[in-house]
């Protein structure tokens, strides 16, 4: 197949994200950590993927490469028909800023900025000016219901909240893709509804690609697929609406 | 980043921790504080020393007496020669027909000892000219300056300067004028007081607040050329023959001042062929040569409160590169949602340069007020130069990007994943 037929079924299948045989090996001296040992996944637009698998499986090790922020030792990595290797450290930076957002286990909120200004980080490296970005900052902390805390700095607020807070930040830029680790492995059962929530409603539009991870068996039933990591290779791959659902 | 976003950043993390940025830049606060001081000290003494030679007048030359080693001393002999020495009024006439010279003031010491009841004072006889007191650059505090009548008629007469009043009298309300002064049978009636304020020293002569001064005529009608001078402490003392101890000699034009002293220089040369009796002295070369000692002194001084600069820029690379480590998460975060290299990078170098040019603000007032109280209690002249605060503030922004690009570029370094994992 020709490179250029290759981008059109892309184009046409709606294609985020395609891995061809991703290896990640981590080296500590001499010795070879291989963490990802060859992995094909392919993403497409308004997916909600969960990655599941044990401690030590690699999952945040593939969320990583996924997100830019580390590079895969072998194989190729498409992001949005393009590949990766040959990308800058700076347009990877433009790249993690405009179509990736991030929520983090935990939180990662910078403390001594109030809500408003935390949602507003990825708006000021983007250069956005300040109006526009309170602006938006203001819709999208309304939108995760915390509209009424703007001035709030995040230790005055719940773990619930600040994740929320969290996720509005990282919609800040209209990512193509959202990359999840583990957003409620620090909260209790209620919140991390709260959460789930939140992703499975913007997962309703479409738009947004979704990958999260989670070690909780219960929510299998939002994602439209999971993929099942054990020692760095796909295990097993679940389509939505098994049979618990 | 937008670069006010970018500075706002900045602000705002050093406002985040007020007293340790304030005790982060003490360094710097303390070097600028010195260097302003220094300098201001430096140029002050600069100021004050080529001021006290500018104000003798640099369009003279003096020429002054010098007793000669080699005849010198009375060696503890009972019998005392005769010194002839110094400049003479042979001297002077020759000295006359030169074409630059204008004018010339005389001053001779009497070389009497001057008593209050059994203490030797250090105040001295000397006559002089009518033109002293201009050329002296002195003012008159109270009475009159000796006249043309006095020097006609050989008046005992004489003005005295504005310390002997403390070091011959009681201090006494009364006013010193037309008081006697009894000086080895000659009775001198004191008409007018005068002072110096410039400084003004003459070689072995001392200030002209410490002198009596009367006019040559009476000084040659009553006292001879020929003297005893007890000066030097033996008990019989020296006879000596001086005519002049000194000569000021004041050029046309300033310009011609170097060729007339070359002038003088030889004709002294060949005229006292017997022993070198006399110096000279040129004030437009000794305050070249003084501009030159204290331009060394204030870099020297410089120098060294740099020296605290540079520690003090160590220690904010120091803190910096801690905190630098004290933020990974920060940093990390910031790469994730899309902070290049750049951003952290230039994030942390202005942090740093914020840091420092706090530091020298505050360091130039600090300078500022450490130099006040130093003219306040020692009363020494400082001068602000508004160099050495453009220069300050100069140093503290370099030191800022010298010593804040290492930790800054560590911090654009940091691996995002790494600085993400930490908790
Ligand atoms: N920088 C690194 N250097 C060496 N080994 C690493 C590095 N990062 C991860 N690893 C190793 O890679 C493996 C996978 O790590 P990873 O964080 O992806 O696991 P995970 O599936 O996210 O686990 P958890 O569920 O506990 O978060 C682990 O064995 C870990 O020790
Ligand atoms: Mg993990």
């Amino acid at each position: 197949m020709s490179n250029s037929k290759i981008k059109k079924q892309m184009q046409t299948s709606n294609e985020i994200v395609r891995f061809e045989n991703i290896e990640k090996t981590y080296y500590l001296g001499k010795l070879e950590v291989p963490v990802l040992k060859g992995i094909d996944l392919v993403f497409k637009k308004g997916e909600f993927i969960g990655i599941m698998g044990a401690s030590g499986s690699g999952k945040s090790t593939l969320l990583n490469v996924l997100g830019l922020l580390d590079v895969p030792t072998a194989g190729k990595y498409f992001l949005l028909n393009q590949e990766v290797e040959n990308f800058s450290d700076n347009h990877m930076a433009e790249l993690r800023n405009s179509s990736i957002g991030f929520i983090f286990q935990s939180f990662n909120l910078f403390p001594h900025l109030t809500v408003e200004q935390n949602i507003e980080v990825p708006m000021v490296y983007s250069e956005i000016p300040k109006k526009k970005r309170r602006k938006r900052a203001r819709e999208l902390a309304d939108r995760v219901g915390l509209g009424h805390r703007l001035t709030h700095r995040p230790t005055e607020l719940s773990g619930g909240e600040c994740q929320r807070i969290a996720i509005a930040r990282a919609l800040s830029n209209n990512p193509s893709f959202l990359l999840a680790d583990e957003p409620t492995g620090n909260l209790d059962e209620k919140t991390s509804h709260e959460i789930l929530d939140i992703l499975h409603d913007l997962h309703q539009n479409k738009e947004t690609t979704i990958v999260m991870i989670t070690h909780d068996p219960e929510v299998e039933c939002i994602f439209d697929r999971i993929f099942h990591l054990r020692d760095g290779i796909i295990d097993k791959r679940t389509e939505a609406g098994g049979e618990k659902c | 980043m937008l670069i006010s976003d970018l500075f706002r950043l900045s602000f705002h993390n050093l406002l985040l921790h007020k007293i340790r940025s304030l005790l982060t830049s003490l360094g710097i606060i303390f070097g600028v504080g010195s260097v302003i001081a220094m300098l201001a000290i430096s140029e002050g003494a600069k100021k004050q020393a080529l001021d006290q030679i500018a104000e003798m007048g640099i369009d003279k030359i003096i020429v002054f007496t010098q007793k000669p080693s080699l005849v010198g001393e009375s060696q503890n002999t009972t019998q005392s020669a005769l010194l002839t020495y110094g400049l003479t009024e042979q001297n002077e006439n020759h000295l006359r027909e030169f074409d630059n010279i204008s004018d010339i003031t005389t001053l001779r010491h009497a070389r009497k000892v001057i008593t209050r009841g059994t203490t030797r004072l250090d105040l001295k006889l000397v006559s002089t000219t009518l033109n002293f007191l201009d050329e002296t650059k002195c003012q008159l505090v109270e009475g009159r300056w000796l006249s043309p009548i006095d020097m006609a008629n050989k008046s005992l007469v004489c003005v005295v300067g504005r310390n002997v009043k403390r070091k011959l009298f009681r201090l006494g309300k009364g006013s010193l004028i037309g008081q006697k002064i009894p000086i080895q049978g000659a009775v001198f009636e004191i008409v007018g007081i005068i002072e110096n304020n410039i400084g003004t020293q003459f070689p072995d002569l001392n200030s002209p607040n410490d002198m009596i001064l009367i006019p040559t005529t009476t000084s040659n009608a009553i006292f001879s050329y020929c003297g005893i001078d007890y000066s030097g402490g033996g008990r019989f003392g020296d006879l000596f023959h001086v005519e002049y101890d000194i000569m000021l000699v004041k050029v046309t034009d300033v310009a011609y001042i170097e060729h007339t002293a070359e002038r003088i220089n030889s004709y002294l040369l060949k005229n006292h062929k017997k022993s070198k009796d006399w110096g000279i002295k040129v004030p437009l070369e000794l305050l070249q040569q003084q501009e030159h000692t204290q331009n060394i002194f204030t870099i020297v001084m410089g120098s060294i409160a740099s020296i605290s600069l540079i520690v003090g820029g160590i220690g904010i690379m120091n803190i910096m590169l801690a905190n630098v480590y004290e933020r990974r998460k920060e940093i990390g975060t910031r790469r994730a949602l899309g902070a290049k290299k750049n951003d952290i990078l230039r994030q942390f170098l202005i942090e740093t340069i914020f840091l420092t040019a706090q530091g020298g603000m505050i360091g130039i007032v600090l300078g500022i007020s450490l130099s006040k109280i130093v003219t306040y209690y020692a009363q020494w002249p400082v001068v602000f130069s508004p160099w050495s605060i453009i220069l300050s503030i100069m140093i503290s922004g370099i030191v800022g990007v010298v010593f804040g690009t290492y930790p800054a570029w560590k911090a654009a370094q940091q691996n995002p994943i790494d600085a993400l994992r930490t908790e």
